[in-house]
């Protein structure tokens, strides 16, 4: 009965399951092969790590269900970074913290806007807007690398509660939690779903292109100022060059929380068990003390497995259903010659 | 496809009749702005409108000119842009410089940078072609390419002795022009007569332009996109051989950092397709826009170096020229296409 009921629960969605089962992998490898792995200080660090890359991974995941893909999240995580460090020494953190999170956001509205409006494609606009942003953030930073002068200000969002959370932590999950529930529960979060998965239909339907592109897209810019904001008040410095990384390891996150390049498909728990993975991997890849390019190509490679895995089970499920379609007109053909003989 | 831009009728007439103009005479349009640019800022820049800098605006243009051409490639068949140029090149520039430092000598060295660049761009296209998008293969490959030639080198500097037999490509000028500068205008001619004149590249244009016609007439994406990729993949072999012939040393960081002002060659080639108009959802354009395109951008830069402005501004205007040049073609083919 066991065996019905987890083909039953892998059947209905496979990916899921898979996203699951990977994390679960991954995480219990390390557990077993470095002893100080399973460690509410390890813990800490983890759920540290997912306050960043938990953020941007849950911004992409939300591009690729509406069908697009917003490459220029590092630069705008960048961005963010820069403008927190420089004007925290002037005008304290709150208020550069809501002036980057007022721009990152807009930043992605106007993305948004005109990838509606001029009806172009997320990867083409946003692979410039990629460029034209570091060129801004260089300008900004006056191309160096940016310094808070007291590092004490930033310790408040690093102090550690109920063992492995901090203050950074629990926004976040409230986040994944909050748009969980948009996506789910709001005729806009609907939307989004509709113009990703059968995009020509939502819009014969008279669902509008820009709204659900626009909230899209603020969201990935709101996430990407936050995880900036985040990562250069941690550190106390930011570089105009820096984040890149972010967008590989989000994208590995998003696939493995099962979305389809296509759109329409995944959500926000997929998206949480995707980071968590990418997350267990990280750290555990730390303890080894692995180069950061050796990192990236576990990643990578991980990426293409997690692409093979889908393309095969596409293949497969075309398969499955041109033979019920063909056994369908089998069984009809041999009705109607059955009722054509007397 | 330029002559049906109006078969909607809601477009209004001036409209109609830019789009008419542009996509008819986008080449010459675009010619002559780049002569304006040179023009405009021969006057106002000191030294720029000499042979010697004019020579030197083509010789920067070249590498990222060469990646700019075998991308072209990808764009026009449709597969959009593969993200992993520079780690490409930066595997080959490692496998390079590994073979000259062990006094393999110039050709084993180069064959067996191309040969990598060969596979490398086989293995991505197979993924493609099957159907993976080829934004997140190439990304995932970048990871793999970039971590294997850091991990093959331990990321330190490969260096081999001067002189060598690879010298000549590097530093090496027939009549006053840079052997660089030639490699770029020979491949630029090969890939506009391979384009124009092949049966090869009439499928690149059919497959980009209609994916579903080009299939129901036996010319599917499935051995194209991996035909593309190992034509984009062997020209970023090129380049790294070039450059590396150029330093006499090679590291696997070199096109992340070394040059290139934005730390992102990937993205500066890229630009050069994009600038220069090239449809990115594949069928319309040339790699002499491209070849055009690399020139202008090399050009801007040059005379903003010029002028003494630093990176930011300067990775600031290549970015406000490929944005502005996305949303204006964008915005002219608008009504020409039924859904984004």
């Amino acid at each position: 009965m066991t065996s019905f009921n987890l083909k039953k629960i892998t059947s209905k969605d496979p990916d899921l399951a898979f996203a699951i089962l990977l994390s679960a992998l991954v995480f219990m490898f390390f557990s077993l092969s470095e002893p100080l792995f399973f460690n509410i200080n390890t813990g800490f660090a983890i759920m540290e790590r997912f306050a960043v890359l938990g953020l941007v991974g849950l911004a992409l995941t939300l591009c690729i269900i509406a069908g697009e893909i917003d490459l220029s999240i590092g630069s705008n995580a960048a961005l963010s970074a820069v403008i927190v460090v420089r004007l925290t020494d002037s005008i304290g953190a709150t208020n550069a913290i809501l002036i980057a999170l007022a721009v990152a956001t807009s930043i992605g509205l106007i993305q948004g806007f005109f990838i509606a409006y001029l009806k172009v494609r997320a990867i083409v606009l946003t692979v410039g807007t990629l460029m034209l942003l570091r060129g801004i953030t260089l300008f900004a930073a006056d191309e160096k690398t940016v310094m808070l002068t007291d590092f004490d200000i930033p310790d408040f969002i690093q102090e550690k509660m109920f063992y492995i959370f901090s203050p950074t932590s629990f926004l976040v999950l409230g986040l994944f939690v909050l748009v969980a529930l948009f996506m789910r529960y709001t005729k806009y979060g609907r939307e989004v779903y509709a113009i990703g998965g059968a995009r020509k239909e939502a819009v014969a339907a008279g669902v509008s292109l820009k709204r659900p592109m626009m909230i899209v897209f603020a969201i990935s810019g709101l996430c990407a100022g936050i995880g900036g904001a985040i990562i250069g008040l941690r550190s106390g410095t930011a570089q105009p060059l820096g984040l890149q990384y972010l967008l590989l390891a989000a994208t590995v996150a998003a696939f493995i929380g099962g979305v389809s390049i296509l759109g329409g498909k995944g959500g926000v728990f997929g998206a949480f068990v995707g980071v968590l993975t990418v997350n267990f991997l990280n750290t555990g890849l730390v303890f080894n003390v692995t180069p950061a390019y050796i990192a990236q190509m576990y990643l990578g490679t991980l990426l293409l497995i997690v692409i093979l895995f889908q393309n095969m089970s596409k293949v497969y499920e075309d398969k499955q259903r041109r033979q019920l379609k063909l056994a369908d007109t089998d069984s009809f053909r041999k009705r109607l010659m059955q009722t054509l003989k007397p | 496809m330029s002559t049906t831009v109006n078969s909607k009728g809601s477009t209004s007439t001036l409209q109609a009749k830019v789009l008419t103009l542009v996509n008819e005479n986008g080449l010459k349009i675009f010619l002559a702005v780049v002569a304006l640019v040179f023009i405009g800022f021969a006057v106002t820049t000191h030294n720029y409108l000499t042979l010697f800098n004019i020579k030197t605006i083509i010789r920067d243009a070249a590498l990222v000119g060469i990646m700019g051409i075998g991308l072209t490639f990808v764009t026009l068949s449709g597969n959009f842009f593969l993200l992993s140029m520079k780690e490409t090149a930066a595997l080959c520039i490692i496998t390079f410089a590994t073979g000259m430092s062990h006094d393999y000598g110039f050709i084993l060295s180069l064959v067996a940078s191309v040969a990598v660049a060969m596979v490398s761009g086989g293995l991505q296209g197979l993924l493609i072609g099957r159907g993976g998008n080829p934004i997140v293969v190439t990304l995932g490959a970048a990871g793999i390419l970039y971590g294997i030639a850091s991990w093959w080198s331990d990321n330190l500097v490969i260096s081999f002795r001067r002189p060598n037999d690879a010298e000549w490509l590097g530093t090496g000028s027939v009549l006053g022009i840079p052997n660089i500068t030639i490699t770029f205008i020979v491949i630029a001619i090969v890939a506009e007569l391979v384009l124009r004149k092949t049966s090869f590249g009439r499928e690149v244009y059919l497959i980009g332009a209609n994916r579903a016609a080009g299939k129901a007439t036996g010319h599917e994406n499935r051995s194209m996109a991996i035909k593309v990729c190992i034509i984009a993949s062997v020209c970023c072999a090129i380049v790294a051989v070039a450059f590396s012939a150029q330093m006499s040393s090679a590291q696997a960081n070199y096109f992340s950092s070394e040059f290139g002002s934005s730390g992102d060659f990937t993205i500066l080639v890229i630009a050069t397709v994009m600038v220069a108009g090239n449809s990115i959802m594949g069928g319309y354009g040339s790699t002499l826009r491209t070849s055009l395109g690399a020139v202008f951008i090399s050009a801007v830069d040059n005379m903003m170096v010029l002028q003494g402005y630093n990176s930011g501004p300067r990775v600031l205007s290549v970015g406000l020229m490929i944005v502005f040049s996305i949303l204006v073609f964008a915005y002219m083919r608008r009504d020409n296409r039924s859904e984004g």
